[in-house]
Parts: C-alpha cells; sequence; structure tokens
C-alpha cells in the first residue's frame, strides 16, 4: 500500500487561498499514523518518554535524595528501595540520584545542541537547496569536514584554548552536526523543487520565501526527524565519553560518563557500582538508535511508495 | 602499460585538489583556536607565572600578537619547512612527535581493521541463511553492540580481562620495535576494545549487502547451473558488495581515532589520542593545530584511495 | 498415457504438483503435470503469466524456493530427482540441462567477465582446465555469433547490448554440452527483430546439437514452427498436449482455441478488433473445484464446474486434452509444419 497522499476529491471551497489549492496536489499529506512498529521499537519509544519525563521533573521525584549530598555509607550495594537502588559511591551519594539527575544534564546538553544544529542547518540547508551554485558547495564542503574528524576531536580542540564549561560544549556539540542536518535539508529541497506543487505555486505567483516555508518545508519533516535520534545518540556517546575523560560535565555535578570514570577505580573491590551509570546510558543510545531505525524505514518505505 | 596509468593520475590529482579546501577549512580553524583563548593564547600555554618577555618571545614564534591571516601563513610557511614549532612538554619538534604518537594508534587501528574482517565471512554464512536463528541472535547482539559506548567496553573489557581473569595487562606499553612479544601483548586488550564496535558495524553492512546481492537474478542463473553456494558467494555475491564494505572500512577511520581517545588514555598508550588529552591539559595549542591537520590530510588522502577503490572494483565504473 | 522406452526420454514429469505451505489450505501452484520431452524433441510450454510456467521450471532445476513442497516424481535421463540431495541434483542439471532466463540486462553478473560466466560451469561440473574451459568458451562464442569472441572473453557485460546478453547467456548454457535446453521467456525483453534472430538461433543450435529443447512463452508465435510437441498450462494444470501442427490445426480445449484466435491476424483489414478473453486468470487463493477455466468458457456447464476433467486422447498421435465438452475433432489432415507466419495468416 502507498501512502502517496490522498487524490483531489474533496471540494475546493470558492474561497480558496493559493496555498489550499496547491495543498491538494501535495505528493504528501501527513497525518499522524499510530507508529506500526515491533514490540521493541514501541518500548524504545516508551522509554525515551519515560527519560524526558524524569529529565525534565526528576525535582518532584517523592523521596529522592540530592545527587550532591552523602546520604548512608560508602559503596553500599544495591538494595531494594529507592535510593539504595543501584547502590552509593565512594562519598556515599545514592547512584541511582546521579543516574537521574545525569539524565537531566545529559539531555538538556544534547536537546540543546540539537536544537543549535537542526535550525542552523535546516536554514542553511533549505538555502543551499534551493538557490544551488556556491552556498550548495560550502555547505557540502562543510558536511565532508565535519564528517572526516572525529567529534571529539573537535571538542577537545576547542577546549584547549577555551577551557571546559558547560556552554562551550553545547555550543561545539551544535555546529557539529550541523552539517549533517543541513545535507538531508539540502537534498530534500533539491528533491522538491521539481515536484508539480512546487512549480504550480510559482505559477500562480508565489514567493520564494512562502514556497520553501509553507510548502517545502513540511515536506522535509520526516527526512530530519528520521535522522535525528541517531545524530542525538551520538551527541550522547559524544558528551559521555567527555566527561568521563574529564572534559565534559564538570564534577561534582552528576554525569553519566563521569560516574563511569570515578567508580573504575573501585572496580576491583566493588565492581556493582557501574551498574546503574552504563545501563542509564545503553539504554538510552539502545533506545535513540531503535527510534532511528524504525524512522528511517519509514521513510524509505515512503520515497519507494512514490 | 604507462598510458593505462594516466587515468589513476587523473584521478588522484583531482582528488587531492578537491581536499585541499577542506585542508585549508581545519588548518584555518585550527590556527584562529588560539584567537580564543581568554587573554593571549601564549599567556594561557606558559601558564600565570611567565614573565613578560617569554610572553613576547611565544608570541614572536607563533604569531599569536598577529592578525589571524598572517598567523596562518607563517604556520604555513612553516609547514612547507617542516617546522611545526615545539611541543611543551618536551621540547622535541612537534612533527616527530606527532609521527612516532600516530604511529602506535596507527598499529592498533590497523590491528583492529583486521580483526574486525571476522565479520565478512560471519555475514556471509547470516546472508544464505537470512531470517534464521543465527542470524536473528547477530543482528540483536550487533545491534546492542553499537550501543555500548567505546569508555564503557573499556571498562567492561579491562574489568574481565585485566582484573578478574588476569589474562591481560590493564595498562602498559612496549614499542613493537624494541620488543615486539611484549608489544603484542600490550596491544591486545586495546585492539579488542577497538575492533568490538567496528566488526559489529562491518557486519550488519555487509549481511545487508549480501542478503541484497543474493536476490539479483545473476544469483538465480548461477544457482541454476548448479554451482555451489560457496562458489557463489565468493565469486558472484562478494565482488559487487564490496564497494560499501569499502567505504565502512574508510569511515572506520573516524571511528579509530575517536576510540582512540578513550582507549589510550585508559590502557596508557602513548599515541595520538593520548597526546591530545596531555596536550590539551597543558593548553599546548601548537601540537593540537598540528594533530589537527595530520588528521585531516590523512582523512584525504584515505577517502581518496576508497573512492579510487570503488572505480577499481566496479567495472562499470571509469576511473576519472 | 502412452509409454515410451526410458532410453528415449530426457525429462518426465509423472503426477508432479507443487504445493506453497498457508493457512487455511496450502496454495496448489501446480497440479498433476504429466508430461515427457524426448531426446531431441523441442517441447513448447504456454500459458499465461501465473499458469505456474516458471514454478514448473524451477521446480525441474531445483531452486524452488523452499516454501514450496514438490510431490510426484520428476525423472531427468533417468534419475529421480526429487530422491536427490541438492547438491547432487544441482550437479546433475548442470551437467545436463542449460537453461536461459528472460531478462538478459540482469542475468550476467556485471563484476564478473563474460568469459567466466560462460566456462565456470564447465570448470566447476566437468573439471575442464582453464585453457580448455576458455577454448570451448571461445568456440561456443562463434556458435552463438559473438564477434571477435577471443577479445571478448575478457570483457564485462556492460559492453554487450541486450540482444548479444542474451547469445552469451546461450552460450553459457550450452557450457557443458548439455543434452537439455531449457529458453525460459528467453526473448520476451529483446526487440522485435532480436527477437527472431535468438530464437532461429535457439532452433539452429538444438538440431545442430541434437538436443532436446523446452521454450517457454506466453506467446504462441515463439513456439509455432519450432516446436514438435507443445503443452499448455492454465491454471496449474495441464490441458492440452500434442503434436504442436495437431494442436494449432485442431484444438480441442476452448482455452487453446481462443488463445490461437486472440492472435492478430495479418488478413483481416485494418483496425480489426482483437478477439480477447474475457475475465482474469484464476488466483492462488482461490481455488475452485472443476476446471479452472470454466469461468471465463463461454461453453461451460454445470460439469465443468464441479469437478476436474479427466486427459482424453484425440486422434492417436499422441494429442490429449483435459475439457468436459471440447471443440470438433477436424478429421485427420496431412500433417504440416505450422508455422509463426500461418498463424498470422489463419492458418
Amino acid at each position: 500500500m502507498t501512502d502517496a497522499g490522498t487524490p483531489i476529491t474533496s471540494k475546493i471551497p470558492d474561497k480558496a487561498e493559493l496555498s489550499d489549492i496547491v495543498r491538494t496536489s501535495m505528493p504528501w499529506t501527513s497525518r499522524l499514523r499510530l507508529p506500526g512498529g515491533t514490540i521493541s521499537e514501541m518500548f524504545a519509544a516508551a522509554f525515551l518518554i519515560l527519560l524526558v519525563l524524569i529529565a525534565l521533573f526528576v525535582n518532584f521525584i517523592p523521596g529522592l535524595v540530592s545527587p550532591r549530598l552523602p546520604y548512608g555509607d560508602f559503596s553500599q550495594l544495591p538494595e531494594l528501595s529507592l535510593n539504595g537502588l543501584f547502590g552509593t559511591d565512594d562519598i556515599g551519594r545514592s547512584i541511582l540520584s546521579r543516574v537521574l539527575y545525569g539524565a537531566r544534564a545529559s539531555l538538556m546538553i544534547v536537546f540543546i545542541a540539537t536544537c543549535i544544529s537542526v535550525s542552523v542547518g535546516l536554514l542553511l540547508g533549505m538555502l543551499a537547496g534551493y538557490f544551488r551554485g556556491i552556498l550548495e558547495r560550502m555547505v557540502d564542503l562543510y558536511a565532508n569536514t565535519m564528517s572526516a574528524l572525529p567529534s571529539i576531536l573537535v571538542v577537545l580542540a576547542f577546549v584547549t584554548a577555551t577551557g571546559t564549561s558547560v556552554m562551550t560544549i553545547i555550543l561545539i556539540l551544535g555546529i557539529l552536526d550541523v552539517g549533517t542536518y543541513a545535507r538531508v535539508a539540502k537534498a530534500g529541497v533539491i528533491s522538491q523543487s521539481n515536484r508539480d506543487y512546487v512549480l504550480a505555486a510559482r505559477a500562480m505567483g508565489a514567493t520564494d520565501a512562502r514556497i520553501l516555508l509553507k510548502e517545502i518545508l513540511p515536506n522535509l519533516v520526516p527526512a530530519l526527524t528520521a535522522v535525528m535520534p541517531t545524530l542525538m545518540a551520538g551527541l550522547i556517546i559524544t558528551e559521555g565519553s567527555l566527561s568521563f575523560l574529564g572534559y565534559g560535565i564538570p564534577a561534582p555535578a552528576p554525569s553519566w560518563g563521569g560516574m563511569i570514570a570515578s567508580s573504575t577505580d573501585l572496580l576491583s573491590r566493588f565492581p556493582i557500582l557501574i551498574f546503574g551509570p552504563i545501563l542509564a546510558i545503553v539504554l538510552t543510545v539502545y533506545a535513540l538508535n531503535t527510534v532511528g531505525d524504525y524512522l528511517a524505514q519509514r521513510l524509505n518505505n515512503r520515497e519507494r511508495g512514490q | 602499460m604507462l598510458t593505462s596509468l594516466i587515468p589513476y593520475a587523473k584521478a588522484i590529482s583531482l582528488r587531492i585538489l578537491a581536499g585541499i579546501p577542506v585542508f585549508i577549512l581545519v588548518t584555518f580553524g585550527a590556527t584562529a583556536l588560539s584567537s580564543l583563548a581568554p587573554g593571549s593564547a601564549a599567556l594561557l600555554i606558559l601558564g600565570e607565572n611567565a614573565t613578560a618577555e617569554q610572553v613576547a618571545e611565544l608570541n614572536r614564534a607563533y604569531g599569536y600578537d598577529l592578525p589571524v591571516w598572517e598567523r596562518y601563513l607563517k604556520w604555513l610557511g612553516g609547514l612547507l619547512q617542516g617546522d611545526l614549532g615545539q611541543t611543551l612538554f618536551s621540547q622535541q619538534p612537534v612533527f616527530e612527535v606527532v609521527l612516532e604518537r600516530a604511529a602506535v594508534t596507527f598499529e592498533i587501528a590497523l590491528l583492529a581493521m583486521l580483526l574486525s574482517l571476522i565479520g565478512i565471512p560471519l555475514a556471509m554464512y547470516t546472508a544464505s541463511h537470512a531470517g534464521k536463528i543465527l542470524d536473528r541472535f547477530l543482528r540483536s547482539v550487533s545491534s546492542v553492540l553499537l550501543s555500548v559506548p567505546t569508555f564503557v567496553i573499556v571498562v567492561l573489557l579491562s574489568y574481565l580481562f585485566a582484573i578478574v581473569l588476569r589474562w591481560l595487562p590493564a595498562t602498559g606499553w612496549a614499542s613493537f620495535s624494541k620488543d615486539p612479544i611484549a608489544n603484542l601483548w600490550y596491544v591486545t586488550l586495546p585492539v579488542i576494545c577497538l575492533s568490538l564496535h567496528q566488526t559489529a558495524y562491518l557486519y550488519r553492512v555487509a549481511r545487508n549487502e549480501f542478503v541484497a546481492t543474493l536476490q539479483e537474478d545473476f544469483v538465480q542463473v548461477a544457482r541454476a547451473k548448479g554451482l555451489p553456494l560457496s562458489y557463489i558467494l565468493m565469486r558472484h555475491v562478494l565482488r559487487p558488495s564490496m564497494p560499501q564494505i569499502l567505504t565502512v572500512m574508510g569511515l572506520s577511520l573516524t571511528y579509530m581515532l575517536a576510540g582512540s581517545f578513550v582507549v589510550e588514555s585508559y590502557f596508557a598508550v602513548p599515541g595520538i589520542g593520548w597526546t591530545v588529552l596531555t596536550a590539551v591539559k597543558s593548553h599546548d595549542i601548537p601540537l593540537v593545530q598540528a594533530i589537527l591537520s595530520l588528521t585531516v590530510v590523512v582523512f584525504v588522502i584515505v577517502f581518496m584511495l576508497v573512492d579510487i577503490g570503488y572505480a577499481i572494483i566496479d567495472p562499470r565504473v571509469a576511473v576519472s | 498415457m502412452t509409454e515410451h522406452h526410458q532410453d528415449s526420454t530426457i525429462l518426465a514429469c509423472e503426477d508432479m504438483s507443487c504445493r506453497i505451505a498457508a493457512e487455511p489450505q496450502p496454495l496448489k501452484v501446480l497440479q498433476d503435470i504429466n508430461f515427457q520431452v524426448r531426446r531431441r524433441t523441442a517441447l513448447g510450454i504456454v500459458g499465461e503469466s501465473g499458469a505456474g510456467k516458471s514454478m514448473l521450471i524451477k521446480a525441474i532445476m531445483g531452486i524452488a524456493p523452499s516454501s514450496v513442497s514438490i510431490q510426484g516424481r520428476i525423472t531427468l535421463d533417468g534419475h529421480d530427482l526429487l530422491s536427490m540431495n541438492p547438491r547432487e541434483w544441482a550437479r546433475l542439471m548442470g551437467r545436463k540441462v542449460g537453461i536461459v532466463f528472460q531478462n538478459p540486462m540482469t542475468s550476467l553478473n556485471p563484476y564478473v567477465p563474460i568469459g567466466r560466466q560462460i566456462d565456470e560451469a564447465s570448470r566447476l561440473h566437468l573439471g575442464l582446465s582453464r585453457d580448455d574451459a576458455r577454448t570451448r568458451a571461445i568456440e561456443l562464442l562463434t556458435v552463438v555469433g559473438i564477434p571477435d569472441p577471443k577479445d571478448c572473453y575478457d570483457y564485462y557485460p556492460h559492453h554487450f547490448s541486450g540482444g548479444m546478453k542474451q547469445r552469451i547467456m546461450i552460450a553459457a548454457a550450452l557450457s557443458c554440452h548439455p543434452d537439455l535446453l531449457i529458453a525460459d521467456e528467453a526473448t520476451t525483453a529483446l526487440d522485435v527483430t532480436v527477437q527472431k534472430e535468438v530464437l532461429d538461433l535457439l532452433q539452429r543450435i538444438q538440431e545442430e546439437r541434437q538436443m532436446s529443447m523446452i521454450l517457454v512463452s506466453h506467446n504462441l508465435g515463439v513456439v509455432a514452427g519450432r516446436t514438435d510437441e507443445i503443452l499448455v498450462l492454465y491454471g496449474g494444470h495441464v490441458i492440452e498436449f500434442g503434436p504442436t501442427a495437431d494442436v494449432f490445426r485442431n484444438p480441442r480445449h476452448r482455452y487453446t482455441e481462443a488463445l490461437l484466435s486472440a492472435m492478430p491476424q495479418m488478413d483481416q483489414p485494418a483496425h480489426t478488433r482483437l478477439r480477447t478473453i474475457p475475465g482474469q486468470p484464476p488466483s492462488l487463493a482461490k481455488q475452485l473445484p472443476g476446471c479452472p477455466f470454466a469461468p471465463r468458457c463461454p461453453a461451460a456447464q454445470g460439469a465443468c464446474h464441479a469437478f476436474m476433467p479427466e486427459m482424453i486422447a484425440s486422434g492417436s498421435s499422441g494429442h490429449r486434452f483435459a475439457c468436459h465438452f471440447p471443440l470438433e475433432e477436424i478429421r485427420a489432415q496431412p500433417q504440416e509444419e505450422i508455422s509463426e507466419m500461418d498463424l498470422a495468416h489463419g492458418r
């Protein structure tokens, strides 16, 4: 079954606007359908939603102790209580609490960085795809360069000169993926520019800006959302690695990478202590990758259906 | 004979030319980094106890008081003479140090890539028995494996092999030229850690490629001719899938370098990654700049080789 | 069913059927297939798409999908294929049977030089050395009409046109000097002018090398004049079988007659409506009892929908058909070959 859009059977009202007329011939009508994925994909999506909720509302979880203050003996084994579920670290802080607050830190960084990347990338990509020429070459050059350099290296290079801080990290992570989003947006614009509805809009006198914003932009959304989760997973890994190395979220603020790093000394005696943050980071990345694969598949099927 | 090499020469020079803008972009960006330092770069490097003369001298040597463009040209000039400045911690020429360390990282990367090739025969087997248990199992395993960040792999494997089983050393390094046996001993754990991701990724790409190729008509024809499966896999399925596999191998370089930071710092291996980390700690901007530039050059060359590899493998594609 | 000596038959199917496992009932792709191909004769298999022609060929070759189960007996050169393990079956096939498929553009591996694709069968099955295999391949390339065979041996498929690729496929099929050559819609994807060349080539090769041949097509013109016997498939059943001239001159089954009259006739005035067969071929999912053609047959009656007709002989030449209410038998006439031109002129 192709979902190539509904045919033009609906009556066009008398006072039809330009956009209405053009939209009826749009090849992609978006009606949010329930995802038809497998169980693991549903779980992944549910996990991510849960994670976001935790990141937003962790302060309000009743009974959760502060992640910065010790609340019990150090290096305690996990027990069946809220705060002791993952045990305590070498200073006596609740690992579970630190993991949950760490989720907030990581997600915030990744979310803001992605916002920056997507907005800048989308803008550049749309312009590059619509007007082509030098702009297109520059976008390609930037994307190629960024894919040639490992993310960590770029961040570390900046940090050498500027020193480490959360703002710096967010900014640099934001710059990293601009190239990829721009490329996706550019490719989308180029493929849409030749479609009938764009030609129709132009024939009716729509301005470039209007075409870009109202007609082409909505069609870029599936491609962009397909690529986002995978890139976000990469950012989580990069941020985790940076924190592990000591150049990410500065201690004593909780971060998954930092927690893993600080418990490596005690590994021989209390190996169970790294369980919490490892579980958190692996589940998050796995969930993001699963959702990303699913969206990419749907995008592929849609393209093929058309 | 020589004339048949001309298209290759053309292709190589074309790609090198295309790589120049990338090189300029990155090296210029690296030079501009020093402008980001709060205060002056020289002050950052030398620390707060530096005298005014020391600062001035450093500024002159590296051009930190010059505008970015001039500084860049000065650096380029130095590059052409093979002089990229001195490292701060050992006063050795940067060039030498970088090459020495790069060799170490290169050794680990090469071994890890070789180890990851095991994914290809695995993929051949599961592709020809697609949908069966092993195929689904390996797909899940590779998925999960790719979701575990390298630093977690490092911690876990080191715990398993060095602490629990005590089969391998936790840290340490011996140079290959001085003591090959010890070198192999130390290199094993870092190589295994790096190759896990690489194997999983290569396996997935190879398996999907093989499955797609097995659906092709010419494979039906080969089966109809009664040719054995092993022959069909080696002679008819492997070659069309090579371009994708080659791409993965080329991209693995990025991964190897990224992984080297964590792996080398954890296992105390003196490679490029470890060098960058120490440079960051001491704000050694010239060293970082040199490493960035070297990285770009290596990548441009590798991507170019991958591109040309496509042309060699696919008879339909002309080299230029 | 008339018996033939085992020696003179290269391929025989007895009560063969193919089923795909499905809910609630298995899908019957082919049922009760009975036919024989004698040595040095050409058999034409005719039917619409979906009649089961491809499945029949794949079943014989041993490359049917694993979800298909085959019952009955298939004998090649005296060997019972269904009792062999897949490897033996493949080796026997590779040596005794050559096959040419429909689409020459995708049947050759673009990454492998054509010389290798021609001699791999003879090297693997017959153990020919590299040089011997190469010599044979160049010889075959000459036979099929490829110019400069020595140079072409090392070329890749993309150097050749569609017609030439199909000739290369034929050369590859002949690599082991097989006893049987199967051409499965071998000319469907080619230009009309090239079609005739390739078909003539096939016929010439068959006669010169005294091979048996099976020509599979949905196009009657292809099998006319080039085959000794013809088998008509419909809905997975054999509905008519016999010497080609007989069947064309005196079709007994209504479907065969409809096929023959559907062909455009050159003698008729321009813009004459083509006779078509109303309705659709039967779908695998809905399998009704009775004759598969009954829903579309103008002469269908109660019995036709109720149970499948038995095979009845028509005359003594081996012509047989399965129809409750067949067409009139036309009294014996001199056996002439019917060519494609004859068909176009209305016999």
